[in-house]
């Protein structure tokens, strides 16, 4: 079922390599499809891979996961190479070219612990250690941490930048499922009041309160908005999922409307943001510049796109939109695929995380649950937050839209996240089988 | 148990999901067409860039701005940089300016004369005609005007008095705005040179300039004296000639005469107080007039609102001028006497553009109408070698239009008599004579005008002002009126009244009107 599901994008890549190609020199020549032929491979490769590894996970994952990649290399590839890239082997590596070198290390580690981690222990019972080394992942970003376009989110090991928050959003998934799974069992049923007030029971405030905590510190500390509301929404997320209390995610939203109200009023870079929110076009040229640039982008678009490669990503030379490959390449996506192909991608993304809930429903024990819920929400808020900010609906905040955006940290991680999710699908498929009943 | 939280969670991530669709729906259909007609919507600026655009000539057919494409850009070309002010630039980076902006969408041709071809153009998506323009000016007399200007910080306007054509319009410092469109980095290297000269060469001081007018504004108080009868020519004020000494006490505030140097005092009316520009005797005349009376001549003359050069729907603007205090309404009332006695002779909080003062000699000139000003004579179809001149015929012409009235005709030759005398006669020859064209060889031809030097405060030198129109005689239409200011000139008879004279005198030498 794999490989016919993986044929879509086996068609669909070159393709759109050749066309965004033919539409930007008016010819083909077949240098850039040498990309486009290496992520299809690399695809097949994952699937022969998974076969070989006797993977019984679920096998819509790499197919999807593939599409949603194939629609980033194809846009990140019509785009001019040089924006970003490394420098390699003393090779300069264009922007596409990198990208499908992550793809390539990325796919390599989601093989590795579909493989590997197919027991839980070394996650299960070390919760509070990989929680301690998420923490001191932070406190060393905090410390030293270098600051790219005003938010300080990157580490640098001579040469070589990786963005730690992607690997404590791991973490933090980890430690939370470990920790609710094991409270769950311990107490189901028991509130503390104070007066009137339900408020939750001990065992779930103090993390409640530690990871709010955390989360504000990230927001002042290293002025990352998005990957604040993201880390805060998988845990309150992973929270209702584990007590079923919507109550309990109201209290917490209401700390973080009450958190964000006191950031607006105290710090200038968050202001800034929720400003360009409610009107980008009081600054059109200053501020609200990417915002006001994405929207045309989107006006442009308009029902059926502008067609792949004929949008208006360039002005005299510049990207209108600098964060384009990033924090915007939805925008990008709508302009050229226009509302059916942005709906498109937001729909496989949807069809992800369904995957990934069906997953967790499936899983044989708590924790395995819990895990695969907090990694699949993870995907899916990622996406909701840079969506929904890219369209104005929230404030936008410089967070990546999972396979699509540039970026290598980002998109190690979120094979990292696929290839969890394949080893708990493949446990609880084995483990049914054993019990002599289909998943 | 857990299994139900999940399935209620992928609700709710389902819910939250369908918002993105919801929003892009807006964005991307309900909204677009608002999004794609912002002038700031790259699309349209990149339309632009490679849109062509009509050229503009001066009366005679000679080429002033163009546009050629090259590369895929339009890059437009200026060849004379005493319009700069008058045509403004159009650049992608910098916005447009002037007639450029004002005419812009005829330049351009995203209107189109002719509604049937502009709705075909919409229907078809076809790319619209650009369309020509020619000016009123005259550019030999614009250039005349601008070498008389030299290096001196400040603006001549003259307009034909009959039509309210604009025959020369010039603000110094200029600049050349050529290097303003195609490539953007050039382009803001050419702006900041520009933007880092001094005396603010982007002002333009004929439309946008504020000056205190000092005496050329008494021919505005007399003349509304005359036609309300508060005065006669022959008026005289019998306290006038000791006030001239002592000083003219309004409500407690003593009014000084300036310094009439060689001339004695003595009961002067109309003719003789302009000729040495008493500011006693014109302190009289406003308060005799009084301040309600004031402000309306003032707003029949033109001033206290903004107005336009061409129509109202497509014009260049002009600042409002006052004679009081600004407010968003127009000119306010005079706190007091003392306001309106020092405003009737041109000090005071009174402010007004060059344009407006020209206008002032012009409604003299006309009869006491104010005529209308405009500057764009006609639009033709766009002539594909712009270097051989506009084509033939023109598709449609512009004029300015009757004018509303400020003054009786009678008012208006009664001043003429005085402006007359004020350049001409024993005494006001020493003070304006400079502006008479007699002096720059035109002969058979009187002159009227009115120097003025306004008073900046201490420590500044005053502006060197002169205001004129020629033939003068009684009964012969003006062929021009005009208005000079020098910033910083001095008095009016130094700088300002020589470079009246000698543009209406070259003016007259350029149409055959004078010998």
């Amino acid at each position: 079922m794999e490989l016919r599901l993986l044929l879509p994008l086996v068609i669909l890549v070159p393709l759109g390599f050749a066309v965004t190609h033919i539409a930007q020199t008016g010819a083909l020549d077949p240098g850039p499809l040498s990309v486009a032929i290496g992520y299809v491979g690399l695809m097949l490769a994952a699937h022969i891979a998974l076969r070989l590894t006797g993977n019984q996970g679920d096998q819509l994952l790499l197919p999807v996961v593939g599409t949603i990649g194939g629609v980033g290399i194809v846009m990140l590839n019509r785009l001019p190479q040089d924006l970003l890239g490394t420098d390699a082997f003393g090779v300069r590596l264009g922007m596409a070219t990198t990208q499908l070198l992550w793809f390539g290390v990325g796919i390599g580690a989601m093989l590795l612990i579909a493989a590997r981690f197919r027991d839980d222990g070394v996650l299960r019972h070390y919760k509070y250690t990989w929680a301690l080394a998420g923490t001191l992942l932070l406190v060393v970003t905090f410390l030293f941490g270098r600051e790219v376009n005003g938010a300080r989110l990157w580490i640098f090991v001579g040469p070589l930048g990786f963005q730690p928050g992607e690997a404590i959003k791991i973490v933090l998934v980890v430690f939370i499922a470990g920790y609710l799974a094991e409270k769950r069992a311990v107490l189901s049923e028991a509130s503390a009041r104070i007066g009137p007030i339900k408020i939750p029971p001990l065992p779930y405030l103090l993390p409640m309160v530690a990871i709010f905590v955390m989360v504000m510190l990230i927001v002042v500390v290293s002025r990352d908005l998005g990957t604040a509301l993201l880390f805060f929404g998988i845990f309150l997320t992973m929270l209702f999922v584990a007590t079923g209390r919507r109550s309990y995610v109201l209290l917490g939203l209401i700390l973080f409307v009450a958190g964000s109200f006191v950031a607006y009023n105290l710090f200038g870079h968050v202001r800034v943001r929720v400003d360009n929110w409610i009107d980008p076009f009081v600054d059109p040229s200053g501020t609200g510049y990417q915002t006001v640039q994405a929207l045309y982008a989107f006006g442009r678009g308009g029902l059926f796109g502008e067609g792949l490669g004929q949008g208006l990503p360039m002005i005299s030379g510049r990207l209108p939109i600098p964060a384009l490959p990033t924090d915007f390449i939805f925008a990008a996506v709508a302009e050229e695929l226009g509302l059916i192909g942005a709906v498109a991608l937001l729909a496989l993304v949807m069809v992800l995380v369904f995957r990934g809930l069906r997953t967790a429903m499936l899983a044989r024990d708590d924790f395995s649950s819990m895990l695969a819920v907090g990694l699949t929400v993870s995907l899916g808020l990622q996406t909701l937050i840079i969506a929904a900010g890219n369209v104005k609906l929230v404030p936008l905040t410089g967070i990546t839209f999972p396979f699509v955006s540039y970026g290598g940290s980002s998109l190690l991680a979120c094979f990292v996240v696929i290839g969890l999710l394949l080893a708990i699908s493949h446990r609880s498929a084995v483990d049914a089988a054993l019990e002599g009943r289909g998943p | 148990m857990i299994a139900t939280n999940i399935r209620r969670l992928s609700l709710y991530l389902l819910l939250a999901f369908a918002s993105v669709p919801g929003a892009l729906t807006w964005w991307q259909v309900l909204d677009a067409q608002q999004l794609a007609t912002r002038q700031d919507n790259p699309q349209v600026i990149a339309a632009h860039r490679s849109l062509p655009r009509g050229s503009i000539f001066d009366a005679r057919g000679q080429l002033l701005a163009s546009s050629a494409v090259v590369d895929g850009i339009s890059q437009r070309s200026y060849t004379d940089p005493a319009f700069t002010h008058l045509i403004g630039y159009a650049s992608l980076r910098f916005g447009a300016t002037g007639v450029e902006r004002a005419w812009d969408d005829l330049l351009t041709g995203r209107t189109d004369p002719n509604p049937l071809r502009e709705l075909l153009n919409d229907i078809l998506a076809r790319q619209p005609d650009p369309h020509d323009l020619t000016l009123t000016i005259d550019r030999r007399l614009q250039d005349f005007a601008a070498a008389q200007l030299g290096s001196n910080v400040g603006a001549v306007v003259a307009i034909d008095p009959a039509t309210g054509a604009i025959l020369a319009m010039v603000s110094s410092p200029t600049y050349d705005a050529t290097g303003f469109s195609g490539d953007p980095d050039l382009a803001q290297a050419a702006w900041d040179t520009v933007a880092g000269a001094p005396s603010n060469p982007f002002l333009d001081r004929g439309r946008q300039g504020h000056y205190v007018p000092g005496s050329i504004l008494k021919v505005l108080t007399a003349a509304a004296a005359l036609d309300a009868g508060a005065i006669t020519p022959q008026t005289t004020f019998p306290d006038q000639p000791q006030q001239e000494v002592d000083g003219f006490v309004v409500s407690g505030f003593t009014i000084r005469e300036h310094d009439l140097g060689s001339v004695k005092p003595a009961l002067w009316a109309l003719s003789p107080a302009l000729q040495v520009s008493s500011n006693i005797f014109f302190a009289h005349v406003g308060l005799e007039l009084g301040a309600n009376r004031y402000l309306d001549y003032a707003r029949r003359f033109g001033l206290c609102s903004g107005l336009r050069i061409g129509s109202d729907a497509r014009g260049l603007p002009v600042d409002p001028s006052y004679v009081s205090a600004r407010t968003d309404a127009g000119c306010a009332p005079f706190v007091d006497d003392v306001e309106l006695a020092s405003a009737a002779f041109g000090q005071a909080r009174v402010s007004v553009t060059p344009m407006q003062m020209a206008l002032l000699a012009a409604t003299i000139a006309n009869d006491g109408l104010v005529p209308h000003p405009f500057v764009v004579r006609d639009l033709r179809s766009h002539a594909v070698n712009p270097a051989n001149g506009p084509v033939a015929t023109a598709l449609e012409t512009y004029a300015g239009g009757g004018g509303s009235r400020a003054v009786s005709s009678q008012a208006a030759a009664q001043m003429r008599s005085a402006m007359v005398d004020a350049v001409d006669g024993p005494i006001g020859r020493h003070y304006a004579g400079a502006g008479a064209v007699s002096r720059y060889g035109v002969s058979g031809v009187l002159t009227a005008g009115k120097t003025g030097t306004a008073e900046r405060g201490p420590g500044l030198a005053p502006h060197s002002w002169f205001i004129g129109f020629a033939p003068a005689q009684q009964g012969v239409v003006p062929s021009i009126a005009i208005a000079v200011i020098v910033e910083g000139g001095g008095t009016g008879s130094g700088h300002a009244a020589p470079i009246g004279g000698a543009v209406m005198a070259e003016w007259l030498k350029l149409t055959g009107a004078g010998g």
